[in-house]
């Protein structure tokens, strides 16, 4: 393969410490679990070793150099499969289960399209598309300023499926920034101007459909996009530049807290127990929630959070919390956390990935900033989902999508199409595979 | 690659503040849980005790056990837990009596209590001491903060578990110790610190004023005086003692004690002038008013009707009470009242211990003990029944209220003697000649409370 990738620890360490996460937290719910009925325990569990199991026969045939990632990201869905089954009671969730397969499909196929670097900058005009697409979809088709298009039982949020494309843009413009032509007095990259449009286009959106809680998102992925353009080698960014940049996003930020809307001055200023029975109900009862599962939590099943609303979405850190207690949702973070850490034990070979990476990473962090701090008071509250571990199928498959952009950083793909090696015989086969395995 | 390799930090720095993010939540949640259990409806309380161990507070509590009236002289202001009433010690300290810890979670029969200084016997022997009239009286230690004594009547019986609601007097449920009051002729005591700080106690005492029964003031008002014959010529000292309101109207009046000065001393002594912006004392969570006053113009009527205590000048006793420190200390510095001594955790650990707090500075030494000699002289020479054998620094005053002219009556101050530092004040609503006086209320007070902390 050329380019050598660290693992950090074996696969089958990996592997060993993802079914013993499972088994253990099956054994809290035979344990400590509210379950009436011993064959809802015995779904749950044939449900999540049988995904662990499949998943890990079908990785093997997807050719990467390496599978860490992928191992991380089974044991954080199902994690997240056992803590929705277990809200107010055992009791195996499908709808979660079938958006963990569908974001474990979109790992791959996110995998899939972004590994090539050069081939996806060629496909940037129809990302820009897409997203075009996307807009006019929330635009047209959201209802009243919203962000759901609902489609008979299901709903979808649009503006989700703009995350991994903006970075995809983001990461394909960066390398494009030496090609500058002189507009009016200043020399600037096309490709940068389209990527600021695109943006405040987004940032736009955002504020009209009154999704504040996906701008610090989309925000903070620009702001990647930015560093990583100041960072570009041959950027030649003046310090003036830098200034300005640095003056305008704060002038912008100052704007945007003295104009937002009423309903945002609201949440960000409202004391929630002053108000517990109005605006702060949610966070107040999730606090309460919190306290009363204390270190170790309730037990599975035995908590009173699943009666409040968005219980298994915008406060599912707190749901997790009460029944599971504060140490196994510090835990359940830490396992997020550890996927992100992969890039930084195998860093991208190139700017594009390196640029995707940093985004992905962005979107994830902040995400879950606004999702765990906003919920537990300490940031204003804004209701946005917690990465892999909240339901909602746009939120999963989204999620599912950027780990496959994070994972294409670690297997990249180099060759064009006419350097394709030549057929190894069988043998030469056997030997590579079990050089990955060993790796 | 270098850029590359920036990308990384640029990632290492976000999850680092992440992380740090998560610290600072773990530490907050585990530093709250008890505040936001205690708001969780399977809450068990512990009780809140007095000085004595006398029980002021029990979640079980009932008439057979306690008998039908032990907490009535403390049902406004220690409360109870049924959010009935939310500026009481227990409203406000919830959490510190939740049994409850983030590692043990909820107990049933936790060591959780408040210990307060309040003395139940000396504070239930003031409230009856008010027979049938209306009022508040409070009582603390001037050197360390120690609340004796807080009532406020009519008050609450929490053993009738609001049953009764309907049948309440008006102010039944709140402790107008907290809350605001005119506060008559004892505002004197503040104008004339403004005069000395303004003047200096030399030139002060040498002022002299004809009181007549009334003073046509430079608007063309009539300040009248409660003596209708008037008091003769007077100087500080002796208008102090009659309360003489014109000598205070000429005071206010004279062109050596400028406005903007009395303005300045009484923003410095934590009056809210002209809207200036309210101030709030804080007893262990209980907020309290402070003071508030309009000061226009020092000819007009208004102005010079509020710096004697008439008109839109208001004051919380508790304020009124806190200030006597400043005077009794003699180094202008407020000392904070508190009433929990300390609490105990769910597993009987000891926590929240009092400490005694002191304002900076709000007027001069000279200025406190110059008031101090005032306030002693009227004491002794008009208040000698307080406390036999020992001096009381007394300032009494008489405010009209409601459209209806009520009068309050009003008396503060405190008592000089380094064994026994206690300053008070006590107001009594709608008194009537003939009936229980405040210097009563306030002699049983003194009494009862210097031989209980024997």
């Amino acid at each position: 393969m050329g380019v050598v990738f660290k693992n950090g620890i074996s696969y089958l360490g990996t592997i060993v410490l993802m079914l013993l996460t499972h088994i253990s937290m099956l054994g809290i719910v035979i344990v400590r679990g509210n379950c009436e009925s011993p064959a809802k325990l015995l779904l749950l569990t044939a449900a999540v070793l049988g995904l662990d199991i499949a998943y890990i026969a079908v990785i093997k045939y997807y050719r990467q150099m390496t599978y860490t990632l992928d191992i991380l990201l089974l044991c954080v869905l199902n994690m997240g499969l056992i803590f929705q089954s277990c809200f107010g009671g055992v009791n195996l969730s499908f709808k979660h289960l079938i958006t963990c397969i569908a974001a474990l499909a979109a790992c791959q196929a996110g995998f899939l399209l972004t590994r090539n670097h050069e081939w996806i900058r060629t496909k940037k005009p129809y990302i820009y598309g897409v997203i075009g697409l996307l807009i006019l979809c929330i635009i047209f088709f959201t209802g009243d300023r919203g962000i759901w298009i609902n489609i008979g039982s299901f709903s979808l949020q649009p503006s989700e499926f703009i995350k991994p494309c903006f970075v995809l843009i983001c990461a394909a413009s960066i390398m494009e920034l030496h090609k500058k032509k002189k507009l009016l007095f200043f020399y600037v990259s096309l490709d940068t101007l389209c990527l600021c449009a695109m943006a405040l286009v987004i940032f736009g959106l955002q504020w009209w459909c009154r999704d504040l809680g996906s701008l610090p998102t989309f925000a903070a992925v620009f702001a990647c996009a930015l560093v990583c353009r100041l960072c570009y080698p041959r950027a030649k960014i003046s310090r003036t530049a830098v200034i300005v940049c640095g003056v305008a996003a704060v002038i912008v930020l100052v704007a945007a807290w003295v104009l937002a809307p009423s309903y945002v001055q609201d949440r960000l200023h409202v004391d929630i127990w002053a108000d517990q029975y109005g605006n702060g109900y949610q966070q107040c009862q999730g606090l309460i929630g919190i306290a009363r599962g204390g270190w170790l939590g309730l037990g599975p099943g035995q908590g009173y959070l699943h009666n409040v609303f968005a219980y298994e979405s915008d406060i599912v850190f707190m749901s997790i919390c009460e029944e599971w207690g504060l140490l196994y949702a510090f835990l359940t973070v830490i396992a997020i956390l550890m996927m992100l850490m992969t890039v930084l034990m195998n860093p991208p070979k190139n700017y594009y990935h390196a640029t995707m990476a940093t985004g992905i990473v962005a979107v994830f962090v902040v995400q879950m900033a606004l999702n765990i701090f906003g919920s537990c008071n300490l940031i204003p509250f804004t209701g946005v989902t917690l990465p892999f571990i909240s339901q909602g199928g746009s939120s999963m498959v989204t999620c599912g999508f950027l780990v496959g952009m994070l994972k294409a950083g670690q297997s990249p793909l180099f060759r064009h199409k006419n350097d394709r090696p030549k057929k190894k015989k069988s043998g030469q086969k056997k030997k590579s595979k079990a050089g990955r395995v060993k790796a | 690659m270098k850029s590359i390799r920036r990308g990384q930090h640029l990632i290492t720095l976000m999850m680092l503040a992440f992380l740090i993010g998560m610290g600072v939540l773990i530490y907050k949640l585990q530093t709250e849980a008890a505040f936001y259990f205690s708001h969780s409806s399977k809450v068990t309380l512990g009780c809140v005790y007095d000085r004595n161990g006398d029980v002021l507070f029990d979640p079980d509590a009932d008439k057979d056990t306690y008998g039908a009236k032990h907490f009535i002289d403390v049902g406004n202001f220690i409360g109870d837990n049924t959010k009935q009433m939310t500026n009481t010690l227990v409203a406000q300290n919830k959490e510190m009596l939740t049994n409850y810890s983030f590692m043990l979670g909820a107990q049933e029969d936790g060591d959780a209590s408040i210990h307060t200084t309040l003395d139940h016997d000396v504070n239930r022997l003031v409230y009856d001491a008010f027979g049938s009239k209306n009022g508040c009286a409070v009582a603390y230690n001037y050197v360390t903060g120690e609340i004796y004594v807080c009532l406020s009547k009519p008050s609450i019986n929490i053993l009738n578990h609001y049953t009764d609601i309907e049948s309440l007097e008006e102010g039944s449920m709140l402790c107008k110790v907290f809350y605001p009051t005119v506060p008559g002729s004892t505002q004197k005591i503040l104008t004339t610190i403004a005069a000395l700080e303004t003047m200096g106690t030399e030139k002060l005492s040498k002022k002299e004023y004809e009181c007549t029964g009334s003073y046509k003031n430079r608007s063309g008002d009539i300040i009248k005086c409660h003596e209708e014959s008037g008091h003769g010529t007077q100087n500080i000292t002796q208008a102090f003692a009659n309360s003489c309101n014109p000598f205070y109207a000429q005071l206010v009046e004279d062109i050596s004690f400028p406005l903007f000065s009395i303005r300045r001393v009484y923003q410095r002594l934590g009056y809210n002038v002209n809207d200036s912006g309210e101030t709030t004392l804080n007893v262990n969570g209980i907020e309290s008013f402070t003071a508030s006053t309009t000061l226009t113009d020092s000819r007009d009527f208004e102005t010079q009707w509020g710096c004697m205590g008439q008109g839109k000048t208001l004051v919380s006793p508790l304020q009124l009470m806190v200030w006597q420190s400043a005077i009794a200390n003699t180094d202008g510095k407020m000392t904070t009242p508190y009433l929990i001594d300390h609490a105990t955790r769910v597993n009987g650990d000891v926590t929240a211990a009092a400490v005694t707090e002191r304002s900076a500075p709000m007027f001069e030494v000279e200025t406190a003990e110059e008031i101090r000699r005032i306030m002693l002289q009227n004491g002794t020479e008009n208040y000698a029944e307080l406390l036999p054998g020992t001096s009381v620094g007394v300032k009494s005053g008489t405010a009209q209220v409601g459209s209806d002219k009520r009068e309050n009556s009003l008396l503060t101050g405190f008592v000089d003697d380094p064994d026994f530092p206690v300053a008070f004040c006590v107001v009594i609503e709608n008194r009537k000649s003939g009936e229980v006086s405040t210097s009563q209320i306030t002699a049983k007070l003194l009494q009862n409370l210097k031989e209980s902390l024997k």
